[in-house]
C-alpha cells in the first residue's frame, strides 16, 4: 500500500555546490512524503552535526533539475522516476524573499523604470521623465516629451553626470544629460527617424550606440555620444538643426510593431515583435542572424548573460524560455505558468544565474526561478493596477512601474548582502 | 392313339437319325451334356470376344445361307456391341457390364448356329414342308432354348400370314420354290371331317405352313396342365422332400477356423482408382448417373412441360424467410403470475396505487400485471384482453413481418463531420486579455486602426474613445451630441480619420495618434473643401444630405467634416481604399442609403426605390459591389453597371449584421434570429452553412483580415470564435470549425455583446458590450 501511494522510503543523496553546506555523501533513507520544510529540518539538523553551527538556513531542494514543490513522491512520480534508484537532491541556499521597500508616486502611469546605481529613472504617461533615489525621494521631473514616455535607459553614470535616453509615443528618442550635483538636466539631442511611436529602447554595453525599436517596425542604432558630429557628417544631406540626431542603422525585418530591443553583446542585438517572432541582429553586417518563429505576439524579451537563454513575454500569461543557440528540436525550453493575464515586461537578474522577475496586467511582479517553471519563487504584490514595466538592473532592487502610478522597489536582500561583501 | 404316338415318334426318330449325320444319336444323357456345353462354353468365351466373333465369321463363311438369313440378328447385335463400345469409353464399370452381357450374348451366338445348322439338317432331309414329327420322348425344346424357334421350313419369317391369303402358296422353302397351300375343303368338309375324325378335337391348323397338326397326348395332357394352372411338366414333383442345403440353424461358432484374409479388409486399389475415375468422370459430367440418364431418355421420349410462370421458383424464394428470427424468450413465470400466489406476493395499498400511477407509461411498471388471489384454478376468470392481444398480434404480423432487421450501429461520433481538432488551427483568442473600461454606457461599436496599435470606440455615453490596445489606456475621448451608434477606423492606412455616427451627424474625426506626418497630412485634405460644385446636386439629394466644416470647438476635439443627414444614421462604413463610405439611416424610406465621396464632398443615393428597411451595407472588398441587407433578404449591386446581381436569401426574419470575407468571395450574416449563415457567392443563392451557435440574438459578425478566423456576438454574452478557412481551389468547400466560446460579457438590460472587431493583424478579437466595457480576447 505503501508502495502504491509511493510514500515508501526513498534513498537519497544529498549535494549541493556551495561548499560551505555541504553534507557528507552517504545516501540517506528518507521518506517520499516529506516536503521541502521536512527536507529543510533533517539538513540542518545534518549541518549542525558537521559544524555545530546553530543558525538555521532555508534551502530549497532541486530534484533532477527541478525545484521541489511539493512532496517528494508526487514530485518523482510526474517525473516518472522509479522510487528504486538513488535520487540525488541538490540543495541551494533559499533565495531570500525580495522585501517591498517603497512606493514611488507618480502622477500618471509609470510605463518606464531603469534604476541605476542609486538612482531610479522612471518615464511617465504624463510625458514626464523623474528622477528618484532608491530611498525613494524625487530628485528632478523632466518635461520635453509631447506624447507618453514608452522606455527609458541609462547610458552611463557617475558622480558628477548621468547621461541617459528616453523614448515616447511622439515618434522621438531624447538623449539627456544630467549634472547630479546641480541637479540639472539637458536635453543634448533629439533622435528623429522613427515614424511612429517608440516602443523600446537599448543601450549598447559599451555605452557608445543605443537601439530603439518601434511601431513603425523598424529597428534603429543611434550614435551615443555626447557630440554627435561623426554620425551627422555620414548620414545628413539637409543642414540639421541644432541638436537632432539622426540614425546610424536602419534595420528592417520585423513586420510588425517591435516590443523589445536589447544588446547581447556590443555588435549584436536581439528584438522581438508583435509579428510573432525573436531576431537577432549582427550589426557588423547590419543583417539578421537568427529568426526565431513562435506562434505568440511577444511583449517583452530579455536575454541572460550569464546562461545565455532568452525569456518571452505574451499575452497568454505565459513565459517562455528560448536557447537562440539550438536549431533542432524543440526551441521552446520550458513555459512559466503562474500569471493570470497578459505578461507585460520580463528580465533576468544581471548577477542569479537562474532567476528572472515578471510583470503582467494581473497587477503581480513575479521572481522566477528557470528551473521551476510550476510555480514562482515569490510573488511581488503591491501594484493595483497593470504592471507596465520591471527592472532588475541593479542587483538589490527590483522596480516596476504599473498603470496605479506608482513604482514599487522591492529590495532584493541577498543580493545586497554579497554586493556589500563585495564592497 | 398310343400307336399314332409311337408312330409319330418312329417319323421324328427318323427325321432325327437323317439329319444326324454330324450330330450324335439322340440321347438323353448325351443332349444333357450338350445343354452343359452350351452354358459351359460362354464362360470359356468370355474370356475372348474376338474368339467368338471369328467362330462365328468361320462358320458364315462355311454357309453363305445362313449368314445373309441371320444378317439382321447379326447386325442388331454388332450394333449392340459398337453400342456397348461407345458406353465403354465413357464408362468402365458398364463396359464390364456389358461384358457380361456379351457373355450371355455369346452364349446366343453360340446356340444359334447349332440349332441353324440342325434346322438345315432337317431341312435337308425333309424339303417337304411336312410337319415333322415331334418325337413326344423328346423335350419340346431340347435342341433350342428358344421359344420363338418356329417351325422354320417356311422362310418367309415372322410376317402376318394374312398377306399370302389371296396367294395360292403360302410362303418359301428354303430352296426359294412356293409353299403351295394345302386344299382346304369347305365347311361342309369340314363338318364332315368333325364328324368323321375321332383326331379333329385334337387338330390344329399351323398357320405357317397351313399344315393341320394333330396334337399328341402329350401335347393335350400339357395344355390341360397348363389351364389347371399346375406346372407343365407332369414330372415335377411338387412334394418332394426338402433338401437342406443351406441350414437354417445360426451357428455360434464359425465354421471355418481360418481367420479372413488380410486383404478381405484392406480396400481395394484398383477399386479405388476406378471409384476414382467414375468420380472424376461424374464430375466432368462425361459419365452420368442412371438417375440422370432415366431423365434424359424421359425427356426425350414424353411429354415435355415446362413453367408458364419462369420465375415462379425465385418468387417462391423470396417470398420465403431466410433467416427467421425467433420470438423473444419470455421470463419464466415466477410465483407473482400464480392464481394463488403467496401473499407477499400480492400487491399492498401503496404498491397498487404505484402500480396504477403508472398507468401512462406501463413499461416502468416492475410488474405488467397486477398478482391476483383465486382459491382455485377453476375460479380464475377468462382473460379479458384475449382478444385485443390477439388483434394487436395480427396487427404486428400484418406490419412488421419477421425478417432480420438489420440494425445499423452507428456511433454518434461517426455522424459528426471529422473536424479538425481546435489545436491544430491555432493560433486563435482563447482568453480574454484586456478590459477597456471607461465608457458609462452601451458600447454600441468598435474599430481598430488599420496598423493596430489604436482602436475606437462609440458609445451611448455620447462620447468617442480612442484606446491605445497593448496597455489599455484611454487616450482621447470626444464628446459628442448624440448617441453613437457606430464608428469606423478608415482602412487606408495612408489615411487618419474615423467616421462616427452619431444621432444624424456623420463626423469624420482625426483622432490625431499615430504618424504625426500623416495626422498633418489628413488635416490638410480635410481643410481644404474641393472647389468643383459645378457639379449640381440634385434636390433630393440636397434635402437628404449636407457636407460641412467642423466649428472650431468642434476641430479642438478633432472633429473635421460633419455631414448632417436627414435622419438618424444607424451604420457607417468604409470602402476599402477609404475615399468612399456608405452610411444606412433605416428611416430614410427610399433614401436609406447613402453613398458619400470623401474628396469630393459628394453624396449620392444609390436606390430610387426601397425594397425594404435596409438594416446595413457593405462594400466588396475587391469588386465594385455593394450589399444591401434588407430584413430578409441581400441584395449586391453593381455599382459601375448600376444593376442588382444577385440576391440571397436568408430564410431568416432580421439580420443585424454581415460581414465580408477578405478574399471577397463569402459572405458572413448574422440574424436576431439566433443563426449565423455562410454564403458562398460563387456557389448559391442559399446560405452554404447555418450556424445555430448563440443562445441568443446574434448581434455582430466579423472576419478577420488575415487569419481564417471569424467571430461572433450575441445577446447571450458570448464570443464565438470560429475557423472559417476558404479555399483557393473552388472544388473545396470552405471548412467551418467553431473553436472557441469567450464568454466573459456581463449581461445588462439583456443586451450581451453588441459589437465584435478583429485586431488587423493579431488573432485577436474585440467586443464590444452592454456592460459599458470593450474586452480584448488574445
Amino acid at each position: 500500500m505503501d508502495a502504491e501511494n509511493g510514500e515508501g522510503q526513498v534513498q537519497v543523496h544529498l549535494k549541493t555546490k556551495q561548499e560551505h553546506y555541504a553534507v557528507p555523501d552517504v545516501p540517506y533513507a528518507i521518506d517520499g512524503t516529506m516536503t521541502t520544510v521536512e527536507l529543510n529540518t533533517f539538513l540542518n539538523a545534518l549541518l549542525r552535526n558537521k559544524s555545530g553551527d546553530e543558525s538555521a538556513i532555508d534551502f530549497d531542494f532541486l530534484v533532477f533539475d527541478e525545484y521541489l514543490r511539493g512532496r517528494l513522491c508526487d514530485h518523482l512520480k510526474e517525473k516518472a522516476i522509479s522510487f528504486e534508484d538513488a535520487i540525488e537532491i541538490e540543495y541551494v541556499e533559499r533565495f531570500p524573499a525580495p522585501q517591498p521597500q517603497d512606493c514611488l508616486l507618480h502622477d500618471d502611469w509609470v510605463s518606464a523604470v531603469k534604476v541605476s546605481g542609486k538612482w531610479i529613472l522612471t518615464g511617465c504617461y504624463d510625458n514626464t521623465l523623474n528622477i528618484w533615489t532608491h530611498k525613494g525621494k524625487h530628485i528632478l521631473t523632466i518635461p520635453g516629451h509631447t506624447a507618453p514616455i514608452k522606455a527609458v535607459d541609462w547610458i552611463s553614470l557617475d558622480n558628477d553626470i548621468g547621461r541617459f535616453v528616453s523614448s515616447s509615443q511622439d515618434q522621438t528618442v531624447m538623449l539627456w544629460q544630467w549634472n547630479v550635483d546641480s541637479n540639472a538636466v539637458e536635453c543634448v539631442s533629439i533622435c528623429k527617424g522613427h515614424e511612429r511611436g517608440v516602443d523600446s529602447i537599448s543601450v549598447s554595453p559599451d555605452a557608445t550606440r543605443f537601439a530603439t525599436g518601434s511601431w513603425d517596425t523598424m529597428l534603429k542604432v543611434w550614435s551615443a555620444a555626447e557630440d554627435d558630429a561623426g554620425g551627422d557628417a555620414a548620414s545628413s544631406k539637409r543642414p540639421k538643426e541644432n541638436g537632432v540626431r539622426t540614425p546610424i542603422m536602419t534595420l528592417q525585418g520585423h513586420r510588425e510593431s517591435i516590443s523589445a530591443v536589447q544588446w547581447i553583446d556590443t555588435s549584436t542585438l536581439l528584438t522581438t515583435s508583435w509579428d510573432h517572432t525573436m531576431k537577432i541582429w549582427d550589426l557588423s553586417l547590419e543583417g539578421i542572424k537568427t529568426e526565431i518563429s513562435t506562434n505568440k505576439s511577444i511583449f517583452d524579451a530579455s536575454y541572460s548573460n550569464l546562461n545565455r537563454l532568452i525569456v518571452t513575454a505574451s499575452a497568454d500569461k505565459n513565459l517562455r524560455l528560448y536557447d537562440p543557440r539550438t536549431n533542432q528540436g524543440s526551441i521552446v525550453r520550458n513555459t512559466y505558468l503562474g500569471h493570470n493575464a497578459w505578461v507585460q515586461t520580463v528580465m533576468w537578474s544581471t548577477t542569479e544565474e537562474f532567476l528572472f522577475v515578471s510583470g503582467a496586467y494581473d497587477n503581480q511582479n513575479k521572481l522566477w526561478d528557470c528551473r521551476s517553471p510550476k510555480a514562482p519563487l515569490y510573488d511581488l504584490l503591491g501594484h493595483g493596477e497593470k504592471v507596465l514595466d520591471i527592472d532588475w538592473s541593479n542587483p538589490k532592487y527590483i522596480c516596476s512601474g504599473g498603470a496605479d502610478n506608482t513604482v514599487r522597489v522591492f529590495k532584493s536582500r541577498k543580493a545586497g548582502v554579497e554586493t556589500m561583501d563585495d564592497k | 392313339m398310343a400307336k399314332k404316338q409311337d408312330r409319330k415318334r418312329k417319323v421324328k426318330d427318323e427325321a432325327t437319325n437323317d439329319g444326324a449325320s454330324g450330330s450324335d444319336q439322340s440321347d438323353n444323357a448325351e443332349e444333357e451334356e450338350d445343354l452343359l456345353q452350351t452354358v459351359k462354353e460362354p464362360g470359356e468365351d468370355s474370356t475372348d470376344d474376338e474368339g467368338i466373333d471369328q467362330e462365328y465369321q468361320s462358320d458364315s463363311s462355311e454357309d453363305l445361307e445362313f449368314e445373309s438369313d441371320e444378317e439382321g440378328n447379326y447386325v442388331g447385335r454388332k450394333g449392340g456391341q459398337q453400342e456397348s463400345s461407345d458406353e465403354e469409353e465413357v464408362d468402365e464399370e458398364e463396359e464390364d457390364d456389358d461384358d457380361d452381357d456379351d457373355e450371355e450374348e455369346g452364349g446366343k451366338v453360340e446356340d444359334k448356329p447349332t440349332t441353324s445348322s440342325k434346322a438345315e439338317t432337317n431341312n435337308e432331309v425333309a424339303p417337304l414342308p411336312a410337319l415333322p414329327a415331334r418325337d413326344p420322348s423328346k423335350q419340346e425344346y431340347e435342341d433350342s432354348d428358344t421359344s420363338d424357334e418356329e417351325d422354320i421350313r417356311n422362310t418367309v419369317g415372322n410376317i402376318p400370314m394374312h398377306w399370302y391369303d389371296e396367294y395360292k402358296h403360302i410362303g418359301y422353302d428354303w430352296d426359294g420354290n412356293k409353299i403351295i397351300k394345302p386344299i382346304k375343303g369347305d365347311q361342309i368338309d369340314d363338318f364332315l371331317r368333325k364328324i368323321e375324325d375321332p383326331d379333329f378335337w385334337r387338330t390344329v391348323k399351323d398357320p405357317q405352313t397351313g399344315q393341320e397338326v394333330v396334337l399328341s397326348d402329350a401335347d393335350i395332357a400339357l395344355i390341360k396342365r397348363i389351364n389347371s394352372a399346375r406346372i407343365p411338366n407332369a414330372e415335377h414333383e411338387e412334394y418332394e422332400p426338402w433338401i437342406e442345403w443351406f441350414t437354417s440353424e445360426v451357428e455360434k461358432m464359425p465354421i471355418k477356423n481360418v481367420p479372413d484374409h488380410k486383404r478381405s479388409f484392406l480396400p481395394s486399389v484398383s477399386e479405388k482408382k476406378r471409384v476414382s475415375r467414375m468420380v472424376h468422370a461424374l464430375k466432368m459430367g462425361w459419365m452420368k448417373t442412371t438417375e440422370e440418364v432415366e431423365r434424359e431418355k424421359q425427356q426425350k421420349r414424353g411429354p415435355k412441360f415446362y413453367m408458364l410462370w419462369e420465375t415462379d421458383t425465385g418468387r417462391e424464394q423470396m417470398r420465403r424467410i431466410h433467416d427467421p428470427v425467433s420470438a423473444p424468450k419470455r421470463d419464466l413465470p415466477g410465483h407473482a403470475e400464480s392464481y394463488n400466489p403467496p401473499p407477499e406476493y400480492l400487491f399492498d395499498e401503496k404498491e397498487t396505487k404505484q402500480w396504477l400511477k403508472l398507468k401512462d407509461e406501463p413499461h416502468k411498471r416492475k410488474l405488467h400485471f397486477m398478482p391476483q388471489k383465486f382459491k382455485s384454478l377453476r375460479e380464475v376468470p377468462a382473460y379479458s384482453r384475449y382478444l385485443r392481444e390477439r388483434f394487436l398480434r395480427c396487427l404486428d404480423l400484418y406490419l412488421c413481418p419477421r425478417a432480420k432487421r438489420v440494425k445499423l450501429n452507428i456511433d454518434a461520433e461517426y455522424l459528426i463531420p471529422k473536424l479538425p481538432s481546435p489545436r491544430d488551427l491555432q493560433p486563435f483568442p482563447t482568453v480574454e486579455s484586456l478590459v477597456y473600461r471607461g465608457h458609462t454606457d452601451l458600447v454600441r461599436s468598435v474599430s481598430v486602426e488599420p496598423k493596430g496599435e489604436y482602436m475606437v470606440s462609440g458609445s451611448d455615453d455620447k462620447t468617442v474613445k480612442i484606446w491605445e490596445i497593448a496597455t489599455g489606456r484611454c487616450i482621447r475621448t470626444i464628446e459628442t451630441e448624440d448617441v453613437v451608434r457606430c464608428v469606423a477606423w478608415c482602412p487606408n492606412a495612408k489615411l487618419s480619420i474615423i467616421a462616427v455616427a452619431t444621432g444624424s451627424r456623420l463626423l469624420l474625426v482625426n483622432p490625431k495618434v499615430g504618424d504625426k506626418l500623416l495626422i498633418k497630412k489628413t488635416d490638410d485634405l480635410l481643410a481644404e473643401e474641393p472647389s468643383n460644385q459645378d457639379i449640381i446636386d440634385n434636390e433630393r439629394i440636397k434635402t437628404a444630405v449636407q457636407w460641412s466644416t467642423a466649428e472650431a470647438a468642434e476641430q479642438e476635439k478633432g472633429v473635421r467634416v460633419i455631414i448632417n443627414h436627414f435622419k438618424p444614421i444607424r451604420q457607417v462604413t468604409w470602402h476599402g481604399r477609404g475615399d468612399y463610405l456608405a452610411t444606412v439611416m433605416p428611416e430614410g424610406a427610399n433614401r436609406s442609403a447613402l453613398i458619400h465621396q470623401l474628396s469630393k464632398r459628394r453624396s449620392q443615393i444609390p436606390f430610387s426605390k426601397s425594397k425594404g428597411l435596409i438594416q446595413c451595407v457593405l462594400f466588396h472588398p475587391v469588386k465594385p459591389c455593394f450589399f444591401v441587407a434588407t430584413q430578409h433578404n441581400i441584395r449586391i449591386y453593381d455599382l459601375v453597371k448600376q444593376e442588382l446581381i444577385k440576391k440571397l436569401l436568408t430564410n431568416s426574419k432580421w439580420i443585424s449584421g454581415m460581414s465580408i470575407h477578405p478574399k471577397g468571395d463569402n459572405l458572413l450574416v448574422s440574424t436576431y434570429d439566433k443563426k449565423m449563415l455562410w454564403f458562398d457567392l460563387d456557389l448559391s443563392t442559399k446560405p452554404y452553412q447555418t450556424m445555430r451557435l448563440h443562445r441568443n440574438a446574434v448581434r455582430s459578425v466579423a472576419f478577420h483580415l488575415r487569419y481564417p478566423l471569424f467571430a461572433s456576438g450575441s445577446d447571450d454574452q458570448a464570443v464565438i470564435v470560429s475557423h472559417g478557412m476558404v479555399y483557393n481551389d473552388l472544388l473545396q468547400n470552405p471548412l467551418i470549425v467553431p473553436l472557441k466560446k469567450l464568454q466573459t460579457h456581463e449581461k445588462r438590460d439583456d443586451f450581451g455583446v453588441l459589437d465584435v472587431c478583429w485586431h488587423p493583424v493579431q488573432p485577436w478579437v474585440f467586443s464590444t458590450g452592454a456592460d459599458c466595457t470593450i474586452r480584448l480576447y488574445t
